[in-house]
């Protein structure tokens, strides 16, 4: 079966997954005690008022008859309009995206280029004080929480040393007249560059603490397999036996992990963006459960499931890339 | 004859575990001479993969070559002198760790493992593996050492060779995958070949088949063989010579007539009479009574005593080493057994019986055979 035809496949498989998220979702937004019109008119709004703005997003209705006209619109791409901005779902949404994708991609870089080096090594030095060392750096990195860094992160580079700036975060695409102090394109990618390394490294940390150790105990597998030993005895050199022979089968489960722990990336993503004050979806996501705005509650999280459901067909498809044994016919 | 190409002197490789040391090979000596195939066999622990892998110095943690002497073409592999402290420690005359690499390995000693599925990379192609290889211990590059490959591939038996280079390992069977190792092992053209229990995981026929080809290639290239297995059925098949160890020892050496004709060492005696032959029935099949001691705490004076039906008190005491025990002169036939008084010079014979009869797994081992009824 060519990889198209197991994509899309993969996609059609991921409809009934979606859809229980929704169906979920959609239940449990409603079961959050409170009144959103409320929230969104104010102490003391007048009966016609909240009726109007009842009836504007179907409120009114009784919940079954809402699920269904949800699910219906979904499946023509309408996610809703937001009770609390008017907007729509869908506009909002793709507003908040970018500082989401760039946060969560560039922690992810950070935790691979990090980890897998540090995993060879430790693999290679086996026992010895980098590999102890590296090993304590990733303990420490699996125990602590996201958050804690990022909150020590500010404390100590924005406050004490006042080197890196904490808030407002600028989008490496940004238009350079828009932004006060910056001149050309350069200046642009050189604060934005600024703003993201502290909630990077806060939200990579814990990916990277996990990639390491995955990193080490995988390639010290690799390693002694015989097909490894037959490489040393034919005369290859160590450094090719890990670059070459070890390295490409040790990225496996690697792979893996990174799929899975896409679900702990968009978690920590939600606690790492409001330290920070980053606006993005992580943002949004918690702000529309605290006004109740369930429009945006459920798109918001029909965008993660989508986001996650995407990672793990990717994870599948460079799987197959890997390793020559796995066919797209046999994954199912 | 000429000297021999590889020998091996008094080798200890030793495994310092958690639990004590494991004495895997414990003072092993044989030799190998151009052209010949000599066998290395024994009951599975008995040490051989060890002191294959300590030939290519490629012992693993926690293991170690601590003692003894291999030269190769009288090039010091492993050598040890007495520091004035009393302890061993290399020569500087021992070849490096980068000249083991860049001379011995692939270059003059090829090895063939025992696990066809387990011993090749399951993400490169069979041709990528064979061509790197090749380029490295040839000095060719890549178009010639890929030619070199298909050649060597027809050699083995593998149909179509050109077309199966870009195949993966998964899409070969087991014994095209041994033959693919055994043509990777000869395309480097070494002087030695070290074959770890090849066909073990094979099946009769495979087995049968690879077997008749290593003979005639062995013929063809003129290259020497260490073949290693627990079959004294192969060993009768292919080899020149056969060294039979034991926990670590050598038990017998001999050319392989002398040893199944005029087999000098009980263990010898009984492994062959567990061998299944055409002249026998299944009811005289005798399996070896109990099973091998841990190489870890060996058993005092001869290893073999434990289970040797032969054994007397004073085998308790005395190890004996492999001496030529043969009455003509024309080639050695070295074995490790007390009952040579003329030559260990110990009292054997007035010494008293060791029971072993009542040893349970001697008892079983019996019982099994003869009570499986004869109609
Ligand atoms: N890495 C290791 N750590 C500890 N002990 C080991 C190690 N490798 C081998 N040994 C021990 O060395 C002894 C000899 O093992 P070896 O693999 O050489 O046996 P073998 O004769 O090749 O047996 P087989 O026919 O099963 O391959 C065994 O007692 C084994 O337990
Ligand atoms: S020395 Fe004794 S125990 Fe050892 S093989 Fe000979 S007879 Fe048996
Ligand atoms: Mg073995």
């Amino acid at each position: 079966m060519g990889i198209y035809r197991y994509t899309i496949r993969r996609l059609l498989q991921a409809i009934p997954v979606m859809l229980g998220v929704i169906t979920i979702t959609f239940f449990l937004a409603n079961a959050i005690p409170g009144d959103p019109v409320q929230i969104l008119l104010g102490p003391s709004p007048s009966q016609s008022e909240i009726a109007a703005i009842r009836a504007r997003y179907g409120l009114n209705q009784p919940l079954w008859q809402r699920y269904i006209n949800y699910v219906l619109g979904v499946l023509q791409g309408d996610l809703g309009r937001s009770i609390f901005y008017g907007e729509r779902v869908t506009a909002k949404i793709a507003e908040r995206m970018g500082p989401t994708l760039l946060l969560m991609s560039s922690s992810y870089a950070f935790a691979i280029l990090t980890a897998i080096p540090l995993g060879v090594i430790s693999a290679k030095r086996r026992n010895k004080p980098t590999d102890h060392a590296s090993r304590l750096v990733s303990l420490v990195g699996v125990s602590t929480p996201s958050f804690w860094i990022g909150l020590m992160f500010i404390l100590v580079f924005s406050f004490h040393l006042q080197v890196l700036p904490s808030t407002n975060l600028v989008m490496p695409w940004a238009n350079p007249t828009e932004i006060r102090s910056a001149a050309t394109r350069l200046d642009v990618l050189v604060m934005s560059a600024r703003h993201l390394v502290m909630p990077m490294v806060s939200l990579g940390t814990l990916q990277m603490a996990a990639l390491t150790r995955i990193e080490r105990s995988s390639m010290l597998e690799v390693l002694s397999e015989e097909y490894v030993q037959l490489a040393r005895a034919y005369g290859v050199t160590e450094s090719t036996i890990l670059r070459k022979h070890a390295f490409r089968n040790a990225q496996l489960p690697i792979i893996t992990i990174l799929g899975l722990q896409l679900t702990s990336l968009i978690g920590g993503a939600v606690l790492i963006e409001t330290v920070f004050q980053i606006n993005g979806m992580g943002k949004l996501i918690v702000n529309s459960i605290f006004r109740q705005d369930y429009p945006l509650i459920m798109g918001t999280t029909i965008v993660f499931g989508v986001v996650f459901v995407v990672g793990v067909i990717v994870t599948d498809l460079s799987y197959a890339y890997i390793d020559p044994r796995v066919t797209y016919d046999e994954v199912d | 004859m000429t000297d021999p190409i590889l020998e091996v002197r008094d080798l200890q490789t030793h495994f310092f575990t958690a639990d004590g040391v494991v004495r895997a090979v414990d003072g092993v000596s044989f030799e190998v001479y151009e052209e010949e195939i000599v066998g290395i066999v024994g009951e599975s622990g008995a040490g051989k993969s060890v002191a294959a892998a300590s030939i290519m110095r490629l012992v693993e943690d926690p293991g170690e070559v601590v003692g003894g002497e291999v030269s190769f073409k009288g090039e010091p592999i492993v050598e040890f002198e007495e520091t004035e402290a009393g302890t061993r420690r290399p020569t500087d005359a021992m070849l490096s760790n980068r000249e083991m690499r860049e001379r011995i390995r692939g270059r003059e000693i090829a090895i063939i493992f025992q696990d066809p599925m387990e011993s090749l990379n399951p993400v490169f192609t069979v041709g990528g593996q064979l061509r790197e290889f090749i380029e490295i211990n040839r000095d060719v590059g890549e178009s010639e050492a890929r030619e070199i490959a298909v050649e060597m591939l027809r050699e083995v038996g593998i149909p179509e060779p050109r077309e199966r280079l870009d195949d993966y390992p998964h899409q070969f069977s087991g014994g095209m995958r041994q033959r693919v190792l055994i043509a990777m092992a000869l395309s480097c053209e070494p002087s030695l070949i070290i074959a770890d229990e090849p066909t073990t995981a094979l099946d009769v026929t495979v087995e049968g088949q690879i077997l008749e080809q290593v003979a005639d290639l062995q013929e063809k290239y003129g290259t020497s063989f260490i073949w290693v297995t627990h079959d004294l059925g192969v060993v009768a098949e292919i080899c020149d010579r056969v060294n039979v160890m034991y926990l670590g020892q050598m038990a017998e050496q001999a050319a392989v007539d002398a040893l199944f004709h005029d087999t000098r060492h009980p263990y010898t005696d009984a492994l062959l009479d567990s061998l299944p032959r055409p002249d026998r029935t299944v009811e005289e099949l005798r399996p070896i009574a109990g099973v091998m001691p841990e190489a870890i705490n060996p058993p005092s004076g001869c290893r073999f005593h434990t289970r040797c039906p032969d054994a007397r008190e004073v085998c308790r005491q005395v190890n004996p080493d492999a001496r030529d025990v043969s009455e003509s002169d024309e080639r050695p036939h070295r074995a490790a057994c007390l009952k040579h008084e003329d030559v260990f010079h110990e009292d054997y014979w007035s010494s008293p019986p060791i029971d072993n009869e009542t040893d349970s797994g001697f008892a079983v081992g019996r019982t099994d055979a003869g009570g499986s009824g004869d109609e």
